[in-house]
């Protein structure tokens, strides 16, 4: 695939390009700080478990 | 900025703490599934630390880059917690209960509408996994990463994203010149120990 960065050998990795990546891009929905700082409060206030969530009940290694 | 008198000098291997209210944020910074998982249950011992650390995010107007990876991660760890809270140590055993269905869709959903919440916050880059397979071989190959670890890091680097935020010590096998760790202090250890030698 042309678009595809390509992997080098060394190990160094070849980032995506300018046009690849503003493709990719997802502007914020929020524009004002306060508007940020609710966005944020909404999605971190009120969501709970009661046990302990571990890497190993999400991602296998 | 020298040491302290009399203790030595701190090598930081490109590790840093979350904890840190001076930590810079450079722009773009990725996100790993555990530091998001963290910030969004007010359960989980480092909520309080990440969920502020998100907000200075957040203010700093960085643009986030995730794997997509993310929010799949983030969904079983919804259906994960459901089975857990229900079945204790026999969850994996469950997975196909029909019980299980309703509460797994309800925390899902909540999780998800969390995610979307915290995304609209700020300028999001999501990478494709199709977009970086060959680079996550040779983080594997090249490093030893884990093939979920490698795919959420080639994403970032391959972003051009200097550092990584997570709670995962495995980002840290990947020499720091390639990308910084962000991490809590209780694996700053544990990372420094994992860097390479010989790369900076």
């Amino acid at each position: 695939m042309a678009s595809m960065a390509k992997a080098q050998s060394n190990g160094k990795i070849k980032r995506l390009s300018s046009e690849e990546l503003a493709e990719l891009l997802v502007p914020a929905v929020c524009k004002t700080p306060a508007e940020k700082r609710a966005a944020i409060k909404r999605a971190t206030t009120g969501l709970r478990a009661n046990v302990r969530v571990t890497r190993d009940m999400y991602r296998p290694r | 900025m020298s040491p302290p008198g009399g203790r030595r000098l701190v090598v930081t291997r490109g590790v840093f703490a979350i904890e840190d209210q001076e930590l810079l944020l450079p722009d773009p910074i990725a996100l790993d599934t555990s530091f998001v998982v963290e910030a969004l249950l007010t359960t989980q011992p480092l909520h309080g630390v990440c969920s502020a650390l998100f907000n200075r995010i957040g203010e700093s107007d960085a643009t986030v880059v995730t794997s997509d990876l993310l929010a799949l991660e983030l969904a079983e760890s919804a259906f994960a917690i459901t089975l857990k809270e229900r079945w204790g140590g026999r969850w994996r055993g469950h997975r196909t209960d029909g019980r299980s269905r309703r509460p797994v869709t309800q925390r899902l959903n909540h999780t998800v509408t969390r995610y979307e919440a915290l995304l609209s916050s700020v300028t999001h880059l999501p990478i494709p996994v199709r977009r970086i397979i060959t680079e996550a071989r040779v983080l594997m190959s090249d490093y030893g990463l884990a093939s979920y670890d490698a795919a959420h890091a080639a994403g970032a680097i391959a972003a051009g994203a200097k550092a990584m935020i997570t709670l995962d010590t495995g980002f840290a096998l990947l020499p720091a010149s390639l990308l910084t760790v962000y991490t809590d202090r209780s694996r700053l250890a544990s990372c420094r120990k994992k860097r390479p030698r010989g790369q900076r």
